[in-house]
């Protein structure tokens, strides 16, 4: 565990926590479809409780279905656009349909490959979320991604773990502060002129946000709303009448994720914010370049959001 | 037999097409699939500067055949291969590469890059759209082929092998899938994890007529396909033809080759120079093994 600002990759975190679970749970497998790399540890570790399939991702998760269905805690390992839409219907059908406790963890999420449309995963929030019994988590440092697999062991259903590109990416929080709980979010800054809400990779943007509009004398909360589902909609709520402006920014369409589940939320509620925007990739398929970059320029980075923000309250 | 001149002058280009690739892995700042281009040079050379029958001046001539790289993560090595022909301008891809708003990205779009025949870059999505393309030359009583080059790792795909049933079953002569047989993928090592052997069976299987070539001969791979029979729509016995080349991941570059490391990576200057040097000096072994005294020598 390492201290704010510490260069971390969440990918060698999920290998080190699949390890140690594995360890102490015998019903704990790892798969992958040639994308094993992380897990090589655990591997080498528990031969008899991995599987790598070769690049055939419809194939593991049916076979992490078959697992399930026997008892075991099987933890899919794989590139965010492939698990989530290669194999859409065996995570559905075979995993969801029967409540099976199977972990989909996924890194590449949005435009952190930089490989142009068919690796980015700007779709999977808005697909994996729409599935009955899935529970669907964005990791915006690379520590809680082993908060949410080791509490996941005490979670019976389907669970889609996101991250971004997960290679090195800095800490943002103490450790302690993140239990890695399914349905809660995170106050990331306190604030009462706004509220900011992000998933993932975007929070670091958001929170480096709400530091320009502080030197504006704007005071953004930034909230982590890291479990997309089931969201903490008590937290939602609290946010929209203390702060009464909300902007939702997520690597994914803008339509779809978390800014949906948000919105989907205020109608049924009745509740309607003094000002709302959504930032994220439009309805176009993106080209190459980095995601930083193309954060910029689609406008859901630090600058689109601290310039979403200003033009609510102007 | 393929003409020695011809051999020597695809030798030439494998080999320049392999130095550019080292120059953008060296300058680059992101990882290249360089592995995986490198087992390729040789087929990509002898399909875009041999086998097919492409004008990069009327690029969508309707008779024009088609080619779909669908192991997509290869595409700067189709881009060099290409603009070694003369269908983009080189200097670009060298300077554009996996930039922002460069046509020039990690996996080919077709929107973007005009040439292309179609995007992909998710594996096991190639042979399914050659084989679209193939019924529709049938369905139009066209005489051009289908090209469809493939990852080995590719094939763990189960959407390969429906469409290699269907393509089978309906006698798809006019298409040819090219597989680029390098024994290693990204994390499963064939052997230990995967074993995909009898390999060139299991295409039997599906009811292809396979032709197993060393895919760094560029005299073999011509005559392979040179060979290919002509386009009959009307033959009952036609077949589709998989072309399983035999190949190196890292071809030609001794830290790569074999070393799944290489999958993917980028070069320091050093690493970079002693590639570039090691090109050379292959090739010049190569020339000379294979009379590399006819056309002048240099
Ligand atoms: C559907 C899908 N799954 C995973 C990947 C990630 N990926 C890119 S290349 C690769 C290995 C490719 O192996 P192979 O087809 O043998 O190609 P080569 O070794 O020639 O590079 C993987 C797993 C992908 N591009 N598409």
């Amino acid at each position: 565990m390492s201290a704010i600002g510490t260069m971390v990759s969440a990918r060698g975190v999920v290998g080190q926590t699949l390890h140690e679970l594995a360890a102490e749970h015998p019903h704990v497998w790892g798969l992958t479809s040639d994308v094993g790399d992380p897990i090589k540890a655990f591997a080498q570790a528990f031969p008899d409780r991995y599987v790598d399939v070769g690049i055939a991702e419809q194939n593991v998760v049916g076979i992490a279905a078959g697992l399930a269905l026997e008892g075991m805690m099987p933890f899919v390992a794989g590139m965010a656009p492939f698990i989530s839409m290669r194999s859409l219907e065996q995570n559905r059908t075979d995993v969801c349909y029967q409540d099976l406790p199977v972990r989909f963890v996924g890194w590449g999420g949005g435009l952190t490959t930089g490989g142009g449309s068919t690796h980015n995963a700007m779709e999977d929030v808005a697909l994996m979320r729409t599935l009955v019994n899935m529970a669907v988590v964005s990791c915006s440092d690379p520590n809680m991604v082993g908060a949410v697999m080791r509490r996941s062991m005490a979670y019976e259903h389907p669970l889609y773990i996101r991250l971004g590109k997960g290679k090195s990416d800095p800490c943002i929080y103490e450790p302690e502060t993140m239990t890695g709980e399914i349905g809660a979010g995170l106050v990331a800054r306190d604030g009462g002129d706004a509220t900011i809400m992000a998933h993932g990779e975007l929070v670091a943007e958001a929170l480096a946000a709400a530091e320009q509009l502080a030197a504006d004398g704007i005071d953004a909360r930034v909230v982590d709303m890291y479990s997309i589902k089931p969201l903490d909609t008590e937290l939602l709520l609290r946010c929209v009448d203390e702060t009464g402006y909300l902007v939702v920014t997520e690597d994914h369409l803008a339509f779809g994720g978390l800014a949906s589940a948000i919105a989907d939320v205020l109608v049924d509620e009745g509740v309607r914010p003094k000002g709302f925007r959504r930032l994220g990739v439009p309805q176009l398929y993106t080209g190459f370049g980095s995601a930083p970059e193309q954060w910029v320029k689609y406008g859901y980075g630090r600058d689109g959001v601290a310039a979403a923000v200003r033009e609510l309250l102007a | 037999m393929a003409d020695p001149a011809e051999i020597r002058r695809l030798d030439e280009l494998s080999a320049e097409m392999r130095r550019l690739l080292l120059r953008l892995c060296g300058h680059y700042s992101g990882a290249i699939h360089i592995g995986g281009d490198m087992s390729m040079v040789e087929l990509l050379i002898s399909l875009y500067h041999h086998g097919m029958n492409v004008d990069p001046d009327d690029f969508a001539n309707p008779e024009r055949d088609r080619f779909i790289l669908s192991k997509g993560h290869g595409a700067v090595g189709m881009y060099i291969a290409m603009a070694l022909r003369g269908y983009f301008d080189m200097d670009e891809i060298m300077a554009t590469y996996g930039q922002l708003d460069s046509a020039y990205g990690m996996h080919p779009c077709k929107i973007q890059l005009p040439g292309v025949e179609s995007s992909t870059g998710s594996l096991g999505h190639g042979l399914p759209i050659a084989v679209g393309l193939a019924f529709a030359a049938r369905q139009r009583r066209e005489s051009h082929r289908v090209f469809c080059l493939l990852g080995d790792g590719e094939t763990c795909e189960g959407s390969v092998w429906e469409s290699a049933n269907t393509a089978g079953s309906y006698g798809l002569g006019n298409l040819v899938a090219v597989i680029d047989r390098n024994k290693q993928m990204m994390s499963s090592l064939e052997g230990v994890a995967m074993n995909l052997e009898p390999y060139p069976d299991k295409w039997r299987a599906f009811r292809w007529r396979v032709v197993e070539v060393d895919g760094h001969d560029v005299g073999a791979i011509c005559d392979v396909l040179d060979a290919l029979p002509p386009v009959d729509h009307d033959d009952p016995n036609a077949q589709p033809i998989a072309i399983v080349a035999h190949t190196v991941k890292g071809k030609g570059i001794s830290f790569m080759e074999r070393n799944v490391g290489w999958h993917a990576g980028s070069l320091t200057d050093e690493q970079m120079h002693e590639a570039l040097a090691e090109v050379d000096a292959r090739l010049a072994e190569r020339l000379a093994a294979t009379g590399g005294g006819i056309g002048g020598g240099s």
